[in-house]
């Protein structure tokens, strides 16, 4: 709720000072402490209290004046209190006015609503007379007071009533992506592994290892030896193909073809490989 | 089926030749038939807009709401009647359920008038509240018309309502003008969301009770002052069916819709009563301020398949939905007020994302607001949810549901374009080559030591 009324309200406070208008006397507004700390403090039409005023948790503020319609006491029909918060928020009071123009309200912490005791700055209080007739009414700020609230209880709260409006934006916060290494880490380690099967076949090489008993062996079962090797490194073939760009079903068939035939060809092959152990050249 | 759906509205629309969303079928309830030449200009601008007007006693005897079932009338038009109690065919109870059958009331009050029984406990129901002796006067010795009420000062002259809070449409906003209140009852709203406020009363007003407090107001016995008292307010219920409530029913009197009036210390000006009476009446019945979705598209982009069924996590999407207002008479692209966004969520029991729809397009009538954004990186049943609801417009909540999928096998990244993964798939390499090696040197190997041993 935001009013911005102390302008218009300043405005018709200075229109009515002309004529005939309610106006008051012998303004006084008491803090009524049990912690101590009283005040009285005056006020009339033009001379607001300076000094911001305290309420206390247990004190009561008591305001009395005499309300009077030009010069004479008068019970005018509106006498408020209007309490105001920064925001301008507003809560009135009516003072209690007998028929000879003396008015009294006094204000407690209860008496407040709690959006106006959490208020951070003083609120400020001014006074609304006015009536029927022709007579201009008044409003005329009168003092300020800040609310002390108990420090031994918890604060009041309240929450925000639900209205309809925009909300804020939202935006989805993604998991981050998976990282890798610096490049040059996984190619020095791919390089070391790689590395490893020159020394392999360096190592076999250096222990006598040979591929002599080539010619010999396709000399005996060329046809055997040929589709036998050749089927382990078409399996290997498959294996490639399935990573790069087969699926399931099609390597499988590939496989039993490659497999029957390294069968086939393998029970020859590795047949001439016996016979050249047994004949004690392996 | 969105695009069925308009069709099916635009016939409707149609049928209705051009008057209010809600029907045309308007039923004044007031004290005595003959009193509606009082409100003479008022009712004859709304037969003239196309209302199909019938007038009724609260006394007459085949006044029904229902009729098997069905509404009988689209509006009610309450104005002041002097019976305390309505009767049985317009029970508190009957008026809800009207409510809830989508039928919208305005209710007049007066302060010359006690309110009805019903009317208050209408009222309560939906959490506005009355002076309890259900006649209260607002007076403001201030802001008063110092022509016709120089003396009782019951007879209000405040400037023309600017909305409560930003982000509103101005409905009710009457630039420059001023408006009269004459005898006019105040009201307290609760803290609900479908209750705005339209016109509030001016800080230095408040109310009484001119029997009881014509001398003295006690203390005690205020009810409310300043700006918490409203005079004109409205309340939009869930199902978009409206009620409105306005605190003097003789402002939409002949004499003061184009009445002269004067302010304290100010000049002689024509109170815009009757723009102001126009707009309230045509909010309540729905001639203004009704939302229409006229379509849904969601989509992948850069494909062309309309709203599928199916996304995978971190597609980027775009959405676009069309709207449209009805205007008086015809359906006009929907403009978002100022300071407010049309905002889509996309949701999972809560919102993974709330966006602001930007205006992407128009044409004769509907307006289209969309957004392209990257669906989140969780799978699961989502909604497209665009939840509009505003004080003053119909609301709006529409929900798409759609599967969110998470990456299938074969559309992740293949393993040699991850750097990190290369050490592996060369230790593969290694183990192939001397895997083929070893068999072709144990099979093709000549014993070099041994032999030449047995030979020598």
């Amino acid at each position: 709720m935001r009013f911005s009324v102390a302008s218009t309200l300043l405005a018709l406070a200075t229109v009515a000072s002309a004529a005939s208008s309610w106006t008051f006397s012998d303004g006084t507004v008491k803090v009524l402490s049990k912690a101590g700390n009283d005040a009285v403090e005056k006020f009339s039409g033009v001379d607001r209290v300076q000094n911001t005023l305290t309420l206390g948790h247990q004190d009561k503020l008591k305001v009395t004046l005499t309300t009077k319609d030009g010069s004479t006491a008068k019970r005018p029909h509106q006498a408020f209190l209007v309490v105001k918060e920064a925001s301008g928020l507003e809560a009135p009071f009516p003072l209690t006015v007998k028929d000879s123009g003396k008015g009294t309200v006094e204000i407690s912490q209860k008496d407040l609503p709690v959006q106006l005791l959490l208020s951070q700055e003083p609120l400020e209080a001014s006074l609304v007379l006015a009536s029927f007739g022709s007579s201009k009414g008044s409003v005329t700020p009168v003092f300020d007071f800040t609310v002390k609230l108990d420090a031994a209880t918890s604060a009041p709260s309240y929450e925000k009533p639900l209205r309809y409006g925009k909300l804020a934006e939202i935006h989805h916060i993604f998991r981050a992506d998976p990282k890798n290494p610096p490049k040059i880490v996984s190619i020095t380690f791919a390089l070391a592994v790689l590395a490893t099967v020159p020394a392999l076949f360096i190592g076999w090489f250096a222990l006598g290892g040979n591929f002599t008993h080539v010619q010999k062996a396709l000399g005996n079962a060329p046809i055997s030896h040929v589709v036998f090797f050749g089927s382990i490194v078409a399996m290997e073939g498959v294996f490639f193909l399935y990573y790069t760009q087969w699926n399931l079903f099609q390597t499988l068939p590939a496989i039993g073809a490659v497999g029957v035939a390294a069968f086939l060809s393998g029970t020859k092959a590795l047949g001439e490989v016996q016979r050249r152990r047994l004949a004690g050249e392996r | 089926m969105w695009s069925l759906l308009s069709v099916a509205a635009a016939l409707f629309a149609a049928a209705a030749s051009a008057v209010s969303t809600g029907g045309s079928r308007l039923l004044v309830v007031l004290d005595d038939v003959a009193e509606k030449d009082t409100y003479g200009q008022f009712l004859g601008d709304l037969t003239a807009r196309g209302f199909d007007v019938s007038y009724e006693t609260p006394r007459s005897e085949g006044l029904t709401l229902f009729h098997l079932g069905e509404r009988k009338y689209d509006h009610l038009l309450f104005l002041p009647s002097k019976v305390k109690g309505l009767g049985p065919n317009l029970t508190p109870n009957r008026l809800v359920d009207f409510v809830n059958a989508q039928g919208n009331i305005l209710l007049a009050l007066s302060s010359t008038v006690p309110t009805s029984t019903s009317l208050v406990s209408l009222l309560s129901e939906l959490d506005i509240s009355l002076p309890i002796e259900r006649t209260g006067t607002v007076v403001d010795h201030f802001n008063y018309d110092t022509v016709s009420a120089a003396e009782s000062h019951d007879v209000l002259v405040l400037d023309a309502p600017s909305n409560v809070r930003p982000g509103l449409k101005s409905y009710f906003e009457v630039p420059g003008g001023v408006l009269a209140f004459p005898h006019a009852v105040g009201h307290v709203l609760g803290a609900g969301p479908l209750l705005t406020p339209v016109v509030r009363a001016p800080a230095t007003a408040y109310t009484y009770n001119p029997k009881e407090q014509a001398e003295v107001l006690d203390a005690d016995d205020l009810f409310a002052a300043g700006q918490q008292l409203a005079l004109v307010s409205v309340v939009q219920a869930r199902n978009s069916a409206r009620v409105t409530v306005l605190g003097s029913a003789e402002m939409l009197q002949d004499k003061w819709l184009d009445a002269k009036v004067t302010k304290v210390g100010g000049k002689s000006v024509k109170a815009d009563n009757k723009e102001f009476a126009r707009r309230v009446a045509g909010w309540t019945f729905q001639e203004i301020g009704v939302l229409r979705v006229n379509s849904i598209e969601h989509k992948l982009q850069e494909t062309e398949e309309l709203n599928p069924e199916i996304y995978r996590i971190k597609n980027d999407v775009s959405y676009a939905i069309s709207l449209s207002e009805y205007s008086w008479d015809k359906w006009v692209p929907f403009t978002l007020p100022e300071d407010d966004v049309l905002q889509l969520e996309f949701s999972m029991l809560s919102p993974f994302h709330r966006l602001n729809l930007a205006l992407t397009g128009t044409t004769e009538d509907a307006a289209v607001y969309g957004i392209s954004f990257t669906l989140p990186d969780q799978h699961g049943i989502f909604n497209f949810k665009v939840n509009y609801k505003r004080p003053y417009l119909t609301y709006v909540e529409e929900k798409n549901t759609v599967s969110v999928r998470h990456f299938a096998h074969d559309e992740w990244p293949r393993s040699f374009v991850i750097s990190g993964a290369w050490p592996w798939i060369s230790g593969i390499g290694a183990t192939v080559s001397g895997f083929v090696g070893f068999c072709a040197i144990w099979m093709y190997s000549k014993p070099v030591g041994k032999s030449v041993g047995k030979k020598n």
